[in-house]
């Protein structure tokens, strides 16, 4: 409360220091200068990483390396907790919000933790294992070093840098302006918006695909993943924003797992502590955005995956063929959902489409109905070009910024 | 070919009403002779008060529309057989108050576990004259007795209009309006109709209660003919969600925007012509018909492409009911096409609830007075429905069609006990003919309480 407090005091004062920003121009100003601090390697104590290091547009705003989680600090060896998730389409999230069902809806990262774009910057440019700048006067000292200093007073005001907290918040709110404004972040030109516009159609096999991916008693997918427009016709970003609990396999390529007793456990913390009390939510990460999905180089919260046909298998064998994806216990028994505490287990979705069954049944898709499902999947992927039928976030990224021009 | 039978079966009803009244000419040529010596009367009446008192008449009829149907006509065509009778309570010269409720349990046989006793609707409604030509009507509603954001009722105007008459037998409107389609959508009190719930056809083919807001014409003739003319908000495409079951339930209930912020880029036109002239004979038909993509596509950046922009909605409908004696006896057929939602349900493939292009519903509906002392009555019925929400679909790529959803039919047996004209409990038993826990169709007894003033 007291964070809030001080980040909206923060904010009006910005304001009233600088009443140019009241106008577009200024606004654009203020997201170019996001952009150039969104790509500035020297803002971190490593000299090596800029938020674009883990968020690179070339992949879709995500992780260009297999890695479960990336390496920071000043030397790039402080590992990280999580994956890093793509960027794409993260300015239509919502605030975080108990639905009137009680369901946990929007917010940012993982956990839902940060209430906008905002905050969602500011644990990447002070956190030890990523950008490493401690605190506000480490990040405010290499960023009066920058090139565009001078630029940054001009928007923020002469003073901004005398008060680290103040050029700190500015300059997430410079980023979260990039994010909001630049369409680079939501370009909406994948395969399948092409065929929402009725441009192209979709091959007979990605239209199967699609079949199933909506189909509540076959992948059932769109319950949680959207893939309707919204009232007002947008186009579908394929996440409700809610979050669930998968039960995904603990991950041993996260050193921090290596302790037995570290939980990961999303809503209820660690990272996230206002939830803590809430037990029935352990477990609960939030639902991304399947949109850029075939460039993930690994999938869900602690990356165990790494290719998409993987994690859909997991999604339709975890109950049928569950000795597949969890180790064995001291008795030789499946210790299945290991990657949360034993009591935490009961809050694993059990009960939809596809996990909804028993070992020995039929998994909810064969496995060409899978490969269905692939081809479908990667029609979300940003940059179609119709020509030669293939896509490249990349592409889209340029394109985009050539048509802001 | 059910369809086919279905037509005919209403066909064949209007027909076998119609022969009495061939066969008995004379007798029926006595009654108008006589009812328009009392309606001229009436008018001299009338006029005696006017020249009396320089105060404007207020009427305490609730019912929308009564300043449209012959005088001699209304009890017996708009009321069930017990009841029907105009009240209201006079607020002052001009302001008349009115208002209903119901209160409905059911128990599917089933799954006794869903059983639920519900205040299903409270109303309240007030009509105030103006002057002698010049009136505003407006309907307050609460459903399921809690209105809150945490709760799962609703709190809604349902009418709300001025009507100005440009002559003693027709007139003008404007505003909130129910749509003058069927026969229970503009009479829906508990005490109007038979059963706890409102037949099924006209609420998921004809979405009763179903209003939009525009502009009317309404009148009457003196051979009975009662027409009605709109131009009002059209139901909005843009709605539709493929996930959910409410357009499975009703097609038009899902859509329509009942003036709630409604987007009114595309308007609708209705039009109705019902014949009265013979008592307690009504005989006629409506279409509702207009655009309903409601320029969606200009809607959100860069994404210019909503692919039903240009659907039209078009719904008919025809009735019959004849109202003699002891007797009640209705039939009824609607259906409705929704064009050019081939693209749209393209983008629902695999959803379970695409737009259908066609959907449509009838009943057959036979009351008895079996038992009528003092003000009260007991009278038993019988209704069959068919109908379908889903009876086609536009077509899709080989192998990735919808089929058509299977025909609902409902047997209702039932009786309605009216303690007084005003005051009814009811009781019925519903066989479907499939089971659909989603939309909560399974056989099931109901029991209701009504009443209006």
């Amino acid at each position: 409360m007291q964070k809030t407090i001080t980040t909206t005091l923060l904010l009006a004062a910005l304001a009233a220091c600088a009443p140019v920003l009241a106008d577009e121009a200024a606004s654009s100003a203020v997201a170019a200068l996001g952009e150039r601090i969104f790509h500035d390697t020297s803002l971190s104590s490593s000299g090596k990483m800029a938020c674009s290091t883990c968020h690179d547009p070339a992949s879709a705003h995500a992780q260009t390396n297999d890695l479960a989680v990336q390496l920071g600090g000043p030397d790039l060896a402080t590992p990280g907790f999580r994956a890093v998730p793509s960027l794409r389409y993260m300015n239509l999230n919502l605030p975080f919000f108990f639905a009137n069902d009680g369901t946990p809806t929007g917010g940012f990262t993982h956990d839902g933790g940060a209430k906008d774009l905002v905050e969602q910057a500011h644990t990447p440019l002070l956190a030890a294992h990523e950008m490493d700048n401690v605190n506000a006067a480490g990040f405010t000292a290499r960023l009066g070093r920058a090139a565009y200093a001078a630029a940054f007073r001009a928007v923020f005001g002469t003073d901004v840098f005398a008060d680290p907290e103040r050029a700190l918040l500015a300059a997430e709110y410079a980023l979260s302006e990039y994010q909001n404004t630049s369409r680079e972040f939501r370009p909406f030109d994948s395969k399948f918006d092409l065929f929402l516009q009725r441009k192209i159609m979709l091959s007979a096999q990605e239209l199967r695909g699609m079949v199933l991916f909506n189909r509540p008693d076959k992948g059932n997918c769109a319950s949680c993943h959207t893939s309707t427009r919204q009232a007002d016709g947008q186009p579908p970003v394929f996440t409700d924003y809610t979050y669930d609990n998968l039960g995904v396999p603990r991950n041993p390529d996260i050193p921090a797992n290596a302790d037995p007793a570290y939980f990961d456990m999303g809503l209820c913390g660690p990272f996230r502590t206002d939830l803590s009390a809430r037990t029935d939510l352990c477990g609960q990460f939030k639902v991304p955005t399947l949109r850029n999905v075939a460039t993930r180089h690994v999938f869900f919260h602690n990356g165990v995956f790494h290719d998409l046909k993987t994690a859909i298998e997991f999604y339709v064998q975890r109950d049928t063929n569950p000795s597949r994806w969890y180790p064995l216990d001291a008795n030789g028994r499946v210790h299945k959902f290991d990657d949360i505490p034993a009591l935490m287990t009961r809050n694993v979705n059990t009960t939809e489409a596809p996990y909804n069954r028993k070992p020995g049944q039929a998994p909810a898709l064969s496995d060409a109905e899978i490969d269905d499902v692939v081809a479908f999947l990667k029609t979300l992927t940003d940059g179609y070009d119709p020509i030669t039928n293939s896509a490249d976030p990349a592409r889209s990224a340029r394109d985009v910024k050539r048509g802001d021009e | 070919m059910k369809h086919r039978i279905l037509a005919l079966a209403i066909a064949a009803c209007c027909a076998t009403l119609a022969l009495p009244a061939r066969a008995d000419d004379a007798t029926l040529k006595a009654e108008m002779d006589a009812l328009r010596a009392e309606v001229a009367a009436l008018k001299a009446e009338v006029e005696q008060m006017r020249a009396a008192s320089a105060a404007p008449v207020a009427t305490s009829k609730p019912a929308p529309a009564v300043n449209a149907e012959p005088v001699p006509a209304l009890a017996a065509t708009t009321a069930p057989a017990g009841g029907g009778v105009d009240s209201g309570y006079a607020l002052g010269a001009n302001t008349t108050l009115w208002g209903y409720g119901q209160l409905d349990y059911n128990r599917p046989t089933a799954r006794p576990a869903d059983a639920r006793a519900d205040l299903t609707r409270a109303v309240l409604g007030f009509n105030h004259v103006f002057d002698e030509s010049t009136r505003v009507y407006g309907e307050l509603e609460w459903e399921h007795a809690i209105a809150s954001a945490d709760d799962a009722g609703e709190s809604e105007v349902e009418q709300l209009y001025i009507e100005h008459a440009l002559a003693p037998n027709y007139g003008v409107r404007a505003g909130l309006m129910l749509v003058p389609i069927g026969l229970l959508n503009e009479h829906h009190e508990p005490t109007q109709f038979y059963g706890v719930e409102r037949n099924f056809v006209e609420q998921a083919i004809i979405p009763s209660t179903w209003r939009e807001g525009g502009v009317a014409g309404y009148g009457n003739t003196d051979s009975g003919f009662q027409w009605d003319i709109g131009l009002v908000t059209s139901p909005d495409l843009g709605k539709w969600d493929p996930t959910s079951p409410d357009g499975r339930e009703s097609p038009l209930g899902a859509i329509h925007q009942e003036l709630q912020l409604s987007k009114a880029h595309d308007l609708s036109l209705w039009a109705r012509l019902n014949w009265l002239g013979v008592p307690g004979l009504n005989v006629g038909g409506a279409v509702f018909a207009g655009k309903i993509g409601q320029d969606t596509s200009k809607q959100f950046e860069g994404d210019a492409n909503f692919p039903a922009d240009n659907a039209r909605l078009l719904l008919g409908e025809t009735h019959v009911r004849w109202q003699s004696g002891p007797w009640d006896l209705t039939a009824l057929y609607t259906r409705g096409t929704i064009s050019d939602t081939q693209d749209l349900n393209l983008g629902f493939l695999g959803q379970p609830t695409p737009v259908p292009k066609a959907f449509w519903g009838g009943y057959a509906q036979a009351a008895w007075k079996a038992l009528a002392w003092n003000q009260s009555s007991l009278v038993p019925f019988l209704r069959f429905e068919a109908f379908n929400t889903g009876a086609a679909y536009a077509t899709q790529p080989q192998g990735f069609g919808t089929p058509a959803l299977p025909t609902q039919r409902v047997w209702t047996a039932g009786v309605n006990y009216y303690l007084n004209p005003n005051v009814v409990f009811k009781f019925d038993y519903q066989d479907f003919r499939y089971d659909d826990e989603l939309l909560n169709y399974g056989n099931r007894f109901d029991l209701g309480i009504g009443f209006q003033f």
